[in-house]
C-alpha cells in the first residue's frame, strides 16, 4: 500500500501486452494502486518487482472470507480510520447465534430469521451474513449434529464456537471446506486449532483475556499454515469494546503490527440479554471497527436500522448511493397523478420519496440517471438540463400512465423551465416545483 | 490645513475644561461631596469616562479627579509659527472635552426639578413640556443597540447644529430614516435654532421609535451619542472598561456613526468633532472649515467640509464606509430565482432588445466615486411609452459603478452578473453578454408598469445586495437611440480588448499573492486549488481575477489569499508560503504543491476538472482528454476511468486535473517542458484550442505544433499513436525521458 | 510483535459552552479527544441529551412517540415536567413548531411567553428551537431573546440568512446560539467566523451541521463532524472549536422507516416502537461517536439506550 500508480508503472514490464485486461501497463497500475486489480494478472512482472509490490500492496488488516459461494462474506482489508480519509471497505458482518442448548424450533425460527430477513435498498438487498453455532452442551456429538443441521439451513458462513477441542474438531470437519471461522484459539490450544483450521479450510479466531495476550500468539496460528485470522481480546463490555477495536486498529494501521493486522470479533450476545441495548452495541461496532458482530436474534425490527446503518457508515464517500432510473410510485398514483421529476442521488429520492409519502398525495416520481448527483450540483454539471431531461421524460413511457400533462421540476432549477418547456413541446407543461423538500407535503396538497 | 481646525479644537477644550470645572466647584458647594451622581437607569456610571479610563463617577466628589484627567490631557495651544503633527494633541483635547461634556450633562440630573430631559423615555409626548429625551437608559441602549449588531440599523448621525430651514432638516432626516440609521440630535445652531426643534416644528414625530432622537440643545448634550457607543463596546463587545484602545477600536469598527455638522462650526464644536474622531468617526460639514483628509483613526477622512446639504448624507455614508442593503427591488413584477428560467415567446413578447436582428451590449465599468451618482437611472431614446407591442430596438445597458474597494479588475465579473441579475424579474428574458445581448420584454410586465428605467433599479438594489462590499454607487443609463447605442459600443469595445490583455500580461513571477479555492472541500476534503494568474482553477469557473473578487465579497469564504513566498523551485512552481498554506488547508494530507508539474507533487484534483493531462510514458508525451469525450484513449483509460483514479482530492503523480484555459498558458506542465509534450488529445477539444495551441506553438519555436498533435483519429492505443508521432516529429520523442524526470 | 497501547496526543481542544443559569446550569464540551476515547485526552464533559417538547404536535406523529407522553401533548410545559421528573430529562427543547408560518404561525409574543413560563417551571437548561422558517424564526428567536434577557438559554437555529438578528439578540440579551450550517466543514467554520465577527464569543456559539437520520444521509452528518472534531483537535483550528449540536428527534421519527406500519411494509416488522425508537437511538449513537455535545431526541426510551452508552464508555 501507499504506493502511487507511477511507482508501480515503474516496476511493470511497460510492454502494454493487454494479458492482464488492461489496456495498457499504466492504466494496470492505476488499477493497482486503487486495489481493483491483483498482481497475479500480469504474466510478466519479475520476481523482484512482485517482492516490492506485495510487501508494499499486502493490506495491513488481513482480508477473511467466511462461508463459501454466493454468501462468502469478506472482513478486514480496512485502510483508515475515518469514512472521509477514503472509505470503509468490507461492511461488519452481522451473525446470529444459536447453541445446543436450544430445542429446534428455536434453532430453526433463528436460522429463518437469518436467512429471510431483509431489506431492498437502493438496488442492494441488505441481509445478515453469517451463522455462529456454539457448544453451549459439551457434547461433541450433539454439537456436530447442530453443525450439520446447520449446513443443511443456510448457504450463509458458520462460525464454529466451542471451548471443548473434541467438539470444535467435531464441529470443524462436519464444516470441512466450507470456509468456516473456527472460535476459538487460544494462546494454550493455538497449535492444535490452527492444525485443525488447516485441515478443514477453516478460519481462526485468535481469543484471549486482552489484545496482549492475544498478540504473543497470532504468529503462531500462521506459522502453523494459517493466514486467516480474527480477533478476540476479551472484550464483554462497551467499554473495553470499543476500546479494543479501537487499539487493534491502530496497531494494524499506525504500528503496522503483522500480529494485530486481523478483524476482529465483537460477542454482543454475550455481553447484554436486553434486544435493545445488544442493538445498541452492535451499532457501535458498526461504526467504530467490529469487523464481525454476534447477535443473539435477527429480527427485522432491530436490523432495519441496523443495516441501514451498516450501509451509511460503509457507503463510499466520493461515490455516492444512487437510484435506478425509472418511474417510481409513491401512494398508489392513478393517471390523474402529479408527476415529480428529479435526480437519481439516493438522498435525494430517500427525502423526496418520504415527504411525498407523508403528503399521502399519490404521485408519480420520475428518477433521471445523473450519476448520483444532487438537484443543484447535477444542474451545474450540465446533467440535470432541459436537452437531457427532455428525452428521458418521453422514453421513460410516463406520458402512458396519466391523462394530464403536468411535470413539476424542483424549485433550484427553475431557471430551466423556459427551455425544458420548448424542449418538451407544446404538449407537456412544466410547473416549477419547490425548492425545498420539506415543503412538498404542501405543495401536493395544494395542487 | 489641518493646523486651523486643531488649534480651533484645543482652544475649544480648555474653554470647556473651565467652564464645567467651575460648574463641578459649585455643585460640591451647593450640594457637598458625597451628593449622588448618575445618568438615568445605567449600571456604567458615566459610560464614557468609565470605559475609557474605567474611572467610576458616583458622588460630585469623584468629579475633580476626572477635572484632572481632562488638564493631563488638555494640550497647550500651539505656537503661531510651529508646525506639529497635530493630529495627537487634537485628539487628546477632543477626549478632554468629552469627559467634560459628561461631567456637564450629569449635573443636570442632579435636582430632577430643573432637569432639562424625559429621563427613561423612548418618545416626547405632546403633553411633554420639551422634546429632549438626554441620555438613553440601558434598556433602551440593549434593545436598540442590537440592532446595531444585527446591522438592522447600519449607524448613527449626530447631528450638530441646524438645517438652512424646516423643509432641508426633513429631507436630512427621511433620506437618513429611509436608510434605517438612526440620528442623533445636540445643540444648536448660533441662532439658537435646532435641528430636532426644525422636525418637531415640521411635524416630524421624534423619539426612538422613529429613529429620530433629541438628545439636547447645548452641544454638550452630543456626548450621549459617544455614551451610546462606549456602552455599546461594553455591552455587546464585552470590552473591559478602561481599556480604550479596545473600546474605541470597537466603536470604529462596529457602531458605523458619523458627526453631521450643519451650520456654523465654533471652538466648542470643534473640540467635539475631536472628540468624535477618537471613535474613528469623521465629522462632514456643510460649512466651508479646514478638512483633515488624510485617513488614520477613522475608516477615510476625518473632516470633510463645504458639502451642500442636498448631498450631505450620501457624502456621509461614503466617507464612513457605510454599507447600505435594499430591502425590496421596487418593480412593477416578481423578481426571484424562480424567473430566470422564463421563456418569452413573440407573441407573449412586447419588445425585444438588441439581438441578432438589432444591436444589444452590457458594460460596467468604474469611476471616482464623485462622478457616478447612486441609484440614477436614465433612458436616453424611445421608452416603453414611445412604441408599439411588438416592436424593436437597439440597446446598450450602461453600468458606471463607484466604490471604495472597486478595482478595475473587479468590472468584468460584475458586468458578467448582468445576465443572472436581470434574468430574475418576471417577464424579463436576458440572453447573452458584451455585444451580444438579447432581451425581451413580456406584454404582462408591461401591462404591470415595466419601463426600461427599471433595469436601472434591478441592478442597482442586487448589485449593492450582493455585492456591497466592494460597490458602493451604481448609476445606469439605459441607451436605445441607435446612434448612441453604436458610438457608447464602440467605447466599450476598445475596454474589453484592454481587459482581455489585462490578465494575460500578468504573470506568476510577479504576483506575490496567489489565491486558493476550497470549493469542492465539501466533497474531497484534502483538495485545494491553488489559483494564479497563469494557471486558472481547474475547473474552469474560477480564474485569479475570479478568485481574488470573490475573497473581496466574502473575506471568509473559499477563496484565501497566499503571500506565494520565497521560490523553493522556480521549474516545478513551489514557493514556501503555498507550502504552508496547503498543509494545514488540505487537513494535512499534503506537505506541498507544485504548480507547473504533472510529476512532482501535481496539485490535487477535485473532481470538477474540465480535462485531465496524463503521461504517455512510451511516447513521452502528455495526453489531455476532456469531459465531452467519452471514447478510449492512448492511456488506457477513458475519461470516466482517469477522473475515478485521480478524483478525490488525491496528489496522482503522472495525471493531474486541468482546465481547458491552462493548456494556453505559458506554464501549462511547463515544468516538463510545457505544450510541446501535448501530443494526443480528442478531435473537438483541439478545434476548440486551435488559436491557443498554434500561438504557444509559435512561442515555442514549433509554428506546426497543432497538426502534430493526434487526435482520436489517429489512434486511440499507445503504439498507433506513437507510430502518428514519429512520421510527423513531434517535438516530445526528443525530449528529456518523463521517467527520469520523477 | 508485541503489543503496546497507542495513544493520540492533540494540539487543540474542543471548547466549551455553559448553559442554563445557576445551579442547573450544563457544560457541554471541552474534550480534548475523540469521541469516548478517554485513553487519549481529557473528556470533561458527558455529551448530554436534550429531551424535545413540542408546542404543537403534527397528527401524522407515530404511537411511539405520542404514547409516552399522551395525557401532556398538548401542554408542553407539562410535557416538559414529565420529561423531568419521569423520564430524567437533563436538559429540555422547546421546539416552537407553531411558529412555522406554513402552520399556525403562532406570534413572536407568544412564544417568547411560553419561553418565559417554561423557564419558571422546570429545573433544568432549556433549548429553545424555532420553527426552522428562516424569516420568522429571526423574528421569534429574537423577541424571546429580548424579553428572557440572562436567562443564558441556547437559541437556534441560526442559519446564513438570519444569522445576524438571532446571534445579536444572544449577544444582547446573553444567550447562547446555535449556528447551523448545510452539512459542509467550511460553511460550518464560516458561520463560526460570521457569528463571532457580530462579537459573540466562541464560548456561547454550539454547531449543528444540520442533521440527517439513519438513511437519510446520516454519513454526510457522520462525515463532517469527525472532519470538525479533527480540524479542532489536530489542527487546532480554533474556529472550528465549538461543541456541536444534532436536532435528530424530527429527523428520525419522519422517517418512513418508523412510520409505516407491517400491513403497508411487511417486510418492516410489526413492533413499530422497537423499530422507531432503535432508529432514534441508533442515529443519536452515530452522532455521539462523530462527535456530538448535546443531542437533541424525543422518545424517552431511546433517549435512555443512548444515556446509557455514554455513562458506561465514559465511566
Amino acid at each position: 500500500m501507499g504506493l502511487t500508480g507511477i511507482q508501480i508503472f515503474k516496476l511493470l514490464p511497460k510492454t502494454n501486452c493487454k494479458e492482464c485486461g488492461s489496456p495498457t501497463c499504466l492504466a494496470f497500475a492505476m488499477a493497482l494502486a486503487g486495489g481493483k486489480a491483483e498482481l497475479d494478472k500480469c504474466p510478466y512482472v519479475s520476481d523482484e518487482a512482485k517482492a516490492t509490490l506485495s510487501e508494499a500492496s499486502a493490506p495491513p488488516i488481513r482480508g477473511v472470507v467466511i462461508g463459501t459461494g454466493d454468501k462468502a462474506k469478506k472482513v478486514g482489508e480496512e485502510l483508515v480510520f475515518y469514512r472521509h480519509e477514503k472509505t470503509f471497505l468490507n461492511p461488519t458482518a452481522i451473525a446470529c447465534l444459536v447453541t445446543d442448548a436450544m430445542d429446534d424450533a428455536e434453532v430453526d425460527a433463528k436460522i429463518d430469521n437469518l436467512n429471510n430477513v431483509q431489506f431492498e435498498r437502493v438496488g442492494l438487498t441488505l441481509e445478515a451474513d453469517l451463522l455462529a453455532v456454539r457448544c453451549v452442551s459439551g457434547d461433541a456429538g450433539k454439537f456436530e449434529a447442530l453443525v450439520k443441521k446447520a449446513l443443511g439451513a443456510t448457504e450463509k458462513g458458520l462460525i464454529i464456537m466451542a471451548d471443548d477441542f473434541a467438539a470444535l474438531e467435531a464441529g470443524a470437519k462436519a464444516a470441512s471446506g466450507k470456509g468456516a471461522l473456527l472460535y476459538a484459539a487460544t494462546a494454550d490450544n493455538c497449535d492444535q486449532v490452527a492444525a485443525l483450521a488447516k485441515e478443514t479450510g477453516a478460519s481462526v479466531v485468535a481469543k484471549g483475556a486482552s489484545i496482549e495476550e492475544v498478540a504473543d500468539f497470532t504468529g503462531k496460528i500462521v506459522s502453523g499454515g494459517v493466514k486467516d485470522i480474527v480477533i478476540d481480546a476479551g472484550a464483554r463490555d462497551i467499554k473495553s469494546m470499543f476500546y479494543n477495536d479501537n487499539q487493534i486498529r491502530r496497531a494494524a494501521l499506525k504500528a503496522k503490527n503483522r500480529d494485530l493486522g486481523f478483524p476482529t470479533i465483537d460477542l454482543v450476545c454475550d455481553m447484554t440479554d436486553d434486544p435493545y441495548k445488544e442493538a445498541m452495541l452492535a451499532s457501535l461496532a458498526i461504526a467504530k471497527y467490529g469487523a464481525i458482530v454476534v447477535m443473539s436474534d435477527i429480527d427485522k425490527e432491530r436490523m432495519l436500522p441496523l443495516f441501514v446503518q451498516r450501509l451509511n457508515i460503509y457507503t463510499d464517500p466520493q461515490r455516492p448511493m444512487v437510484m435506478d432510473e425509472g418511474i417510481y410510485e409513491i401512494n398508489k398514483p392513478g393517471p390523474d397523478s402529479p408527476v415529480i421529476i428529479t435526480t437519481n442521488f439516493a438522498l435525494t429520492y430517500f427525502i423526496v420519496a418520504a415527504e411525498i409519502e407523508a403528503s399521502r398525495v399519490p404521485t408519480w416520481l420520475l428518477i433521471m440517471d445523473v450519476e448520483g448527483m444532487s438537484v443543484l450540483t447535477a444542474w451545474s454539471a450540465g446533467k440535470f438540463v432541459a436537452d437531457a431531461m427532455a428525452p428521458f421524460v418521453v422514453k421513460s413511457g410516463i406520458r402512458d400512465k396519466i391523462n394530464h400533462n403536468k411535470i413539476i421540476i424542483p424549485g433550484y432549477v427553475a431557471q430551466i423551465s423556459g427551455e425544458f418547456q420548448e424542449e418538451l413541446g407544446s404538449d407537456w407543461e412544466v410547473v416549477i416545483g419547490t425548492r425545498e423538500a420539506s415543503d412538498i407535503p404542501a405543495f401536493l396538497k395544494a395542487l | 490645513m489641518s493646523k486651523l481646525i486643531i488649534t480651533a479644537a484645543i482652544r475649544g477644550a480648555h474653554a470647556i475644561v473651565d467652564r464645567v470645572e467651575g460648574k463641578v466647584n459649585a455643585a460640591i458647594q451647593e450640594y457637598g461631596a458625597d451628593k449622588e451622581v448618575n445618568l438615568p437607569n445605567t449600571a456604567y456610571y458615566l459610560p464614557v469616562i468609565y470605559g475609557i479610563t474605567g474611572y467610576k463617577v458616583e458622588k460630585l466628589g469623584d468629579m475633580p479627579g476626572v477635572i484632572e484627567k481632562c488638564r493631563q490631557l488638555l494640550p497647550e495651544l500651539p505656537a503661531e509659527n510651529a508646525w506639529l503633527p497635530y493630529l495627537g494633541p487634537g485628539l487628546d483635547a477632543g477626549m478632554a472635552t468629552a469627559f467634560a461634556f459628561e461631567l456637564e450633562e450629569s449635573l443636570l440630573y442632579l435636582d430632577p426639578d430643573k432637569c432639562p430631559y424625559l429621563p427613561s423615555k423612548e418618545d416626547p409626548e405632546d403633553t411633554d413640556p420639551d422634546i429632549w429625551l438626554g441620555a438613553a437608559d440601558d434598556i433602551i441602549l440593549r434593545k436598540r443597540g442590537v440592532e446595531f449588531v444585527d446591522g438592522s440599523a447600519p449607524g448613527f448621525a449626530a447631528v450638530v447644529g441646524a438645517a438652512k430651514d424646516v423643509e432641508t432638516a426633513i429631507k436630512i432626516a427621511k433620506e437618513l430614516q429611509e436608510k434605517s440609521i438612526y440620528v442623533f440630535m445636540a445643540s444648536s445652531n448660533p441662532n439658537g435654532v435646532s435641528f430636532a426643534e426644525q422636525l418637531h416644528e415640521g411635524g416630524v414625530q421624534v423619539g426612538w421609535n422613529t429613529r429620530l432622537v433629541p438628545f439636547g440643545k447645548p452641544t454638550s448634550a452630543a456626548i450621549h451619542a459617544l455614551g451610546f457607543a462606549t456602552r455599546a463596546a461594553l455591552t455587546f463587545g464585552g470590552k473591559t472598561p478602561g481599556d480604550f484602545k479596545e473600546v474605541l477600536k470597537y466603536s470604529k469598527d462596529r457602531v458605523f456613526a458619523f458627526v453631521l455638522a450643519l451650520d456654523e462650526v465654533d471652538d466648542e464644536k470643534y473640540a467635539a468633532a475631536a472628540g468624535c474622531i477618537n471613535w474613528g468617526y469623521p465629522t462632514i460639514a456643510d460649512t466651508d472649515i479646514p478638512e483633515i483628509l488624510p485617513t488614520g483613526i477613522c475608516t477615510y477622512e476625518h473632516v470633510v467640509s463645504n458639502i451642500p446639504q442636498e448631498e450631505i448624507v450620501s457624502k456621509a455614508i461614503e466617507v464612513r464606509g457605510l454599507k447600505i442593503t435594499i430591502a425590496k427591488i421596487d418593480i412593477p413584477m416578481s423578481y426571484g430565482p424562480a424567473f430566470e428560467g422564463e421563456r418569452i415567446k413573440k407573441d407573449a413578447m412586447f419588445v425585444e432588445l438588441g439581438g441578432p436582428k438589432s444591436v444589444g451590449f452590457e458594460f460596467a465599468y468604474s469611476k471616482p466615486l464623485d462622478q457616478v451618482e447612486d441609484g440614477k437611472f436614465t433612458v436616453v431614446g424611445p421608452n416603453i411609452k414611445d412604441i408599439e407591442a411588438g416592436a424593436l430596438l437597439p440597446i446598450g445597458i450602461w453600468i458606471e459603478l463607484a466604490g471604495r474597494k472597486l478595482q478595475e479588475d473587479f468590472e468584468p465579473i460584475l458586468e458578467r452578473q448582468c445576465h443572472h441579475l436581470l434574468n430574475g424579474a418576471e417577464g424579463v428574458l436576458h440572453i447573452g453578454q458584451r455585444d451580444i445581448v438579447w432581451m425581451r420584454v413580456s406584454k404582462k410586465a408591461v401591462e404591470a408598469g415595466f419601463t426600461l428605467e427599471h433595469f436601472g433599479t434591478i441592478l442597482h438594489a442586487k448589485l449593492h445586495n450582493e455585492f456591497g462590499a466592494i460597490v458602493d454607487k451604481v448609476q445606469v443609463t439605459i441607451f436605445t437611440d441607435e446612434e448612441k447605442v453604436k458610438e457608447h459600443l464602440e467605447v466599450a469595445r476598445k475596454t474589453w480588448v484592454e481587459r482581455d490583455n489585462r490578465l494575460s500580461d500578468m504573470n506568476d513571477e510577479t504576483t506575490e499573492t496567489y489565491y486558493s479555492c476550497s470549493l469542492c472541500q465539501s466533497f474531497a476534503p484534502t483538495h485545494v486549488c491553488v489559483v494564479t494568474p497563469e494557471r486558472p482553477g481547474l475547473c474552469g469557473a474560477y480564474n485569479w481575477l475570479d478568485c481574488r473578487a470573490s475573497h473581496e465579497i466574502n473575506e471568509h469564504g473559499p477563496n484565501q489569499p497566499i503571500a506565494k513566498g520565497d521560490v523553493v523551485d522556480e521549474r516545478l512552481g513551489k514557493w514556501k508560503g503555498v507550502d504552508e498554506f496547503v498543509a494545514p488547508a488540505s487537513g494535512n494530507a499534503f506537505e506541498s504543491f507544485s504548480a507547473y508539474s504533472i510529476l512532482v507533487d501535481p496539485m490535487t484534483s477535485c473532481g470538477c476538472f474540465e480535462a485531465i493531462a496524463a503521461c504517455l510514458f512510451a511516447a513521452n508525451g502528455v495526453m489531455v482528454v476532456d469531459r465531452d469525450y467519452a471514447g478510449e484513449t492512448p492511456c488506457g483509460m477513458a475519461f470516466s476511468t482517469l477522473a475515478g483514479s485521480v478524483g478525490g482530492g488525491l496528489q496522482t503523480p503522472g495525471f493531474v486535473g486541468i482546465s481547458k484555459f491552462y493548456i494556453g498558458s505559458k506554464k501549462f506542465i511547463s515544468a516538463e517542458g510545457g505544450i510541446k509534450r501535448l501530443c494526443w488529445m480528442p478531435k473537438a477539444l483541439k478545434e476548440q484550442l486551435k488559436d491557443m495551441i498554434t500561438a504557444r506553438g509559435e512561442e515555442e519555436g514549433v509554428p506546426n505544433l497543432y497538426d502534430m498533435i493526434a487526435t482520436e483519429e489517429n489512434g486511440t492505443d499507445e503504439e498507433t499513436v506513437m507510430a502518428f508521432l514519429m512520421e510527423v516529429g513531434h517535438p516530445c520523442l526528443e525530449m528529456q525521458q518523463l521517467m527520469e524526470m520523477m | 510483535m508485541a503489543f503496546s497501547a497507542l495513544t493520540e496526543k492533540y494540539s487543540g481542544k474542543m471548547g466549551t459552552l455553559t448553559f442554563g443559569s445557576g445551579d442547573q446550569a450544563i457544560t457541554v464540551g471541552g474534550q480534548a479527544a475523540m469521541p469516548f476515547c478517554t485513553f487519549d485526552g481529557e473528556i470533561p464533559n458527558k455529551p448530554i441529551v436534550a429531551m424535545e417538547v413540542y408546542d404543537v404536535v403534527d397528527p401524522e406523529w407515530p404511537a411511539a412517540v405520542v404514547d409516552p407522553f399522551k395525557d401532556v401533548i398538548n401542554d408542553p410545559i407539562a410535557w416538559a415536567k414529565k420529561n423531568i421528573d419521569e423520564y430524567g430529562a437533563k436538559a429540555i427543547c422547546l421546539q416552537l413548531a407553531s411558529t412555522d408560518p406554513n402552520g399556525e404561525n403562532k406570534s413572536a409574543d407568544y412564544a417568547a411567553e411560553l419561553v418565559s413560563k417554561m423557564i419558571e417551571a422546570i429545573s433544568v437548561p432549556l433549548v429553545v428551537w424555532g420553527s426552522g422558517n428562516v424569516e420568522k424564526d429571526a423574528e421569534v428567536l429574537s423577541k424571546i431573546c429580548e424579553v428572557n434577557e440572562g436567562k443564558n438559554l441556547l437559541i437556534g437555529p441560526a442559519v446564513e440568512e438570519n444569522y445576524k438578528k438571532i446571534a445579536a439578540a444572544c449577544l444582547g440579551y446573553g444567550h447562547n446560539v446555535v449556528s447551523q450550517s448545510p452539512i459542509d466543514v467550511n460553511m460550518a467554520k464560516q458561520m463560526n467566523i460570521l457569528i463571532s465577527n457580530l462579537g459573540l464569543p466562541m464560548d456561547k456559539i454550539i454547531m449543528e451541521p444540520s442533521t440527517g437520520a439513519l438513511g437519510y444521509g446520516v454519513e454526510y452528518s457522520y462525515s463532517v463532524m469527525e472532519r470538525i472534531s479533527l480540524a479542532a483537535l489536530a489542527q487546532n483550528d480554533e474556529k472550528m472549536q465549538c461543541p456541536i449540536t444534532n436536532d435528530l428527534g424530527k429527523e428520525c421519527w419522519k422517517a418512513r422507516e418508523v412510520k409505516l406500519t407491517e400491513e403497508e411494509e411487511p417486510a418492516f416488522g410489526p413492533d413499530l416502537e422497537k423499530r422507531g425508537v432503535l432508529w432514534e437511538a441508533i442515529t443519536g449513537f452515530d452522532m455521539l461517536l462523530a462527535g456530538s455535545n448535546l443531542l437533541i431526541m424525543r422518545n424517552p426510551k431511546a433517549v435512555k439506550l443512548v444515556e446509557e452508552c455514554i455513562d458506561e464508555l465514559l465511566a
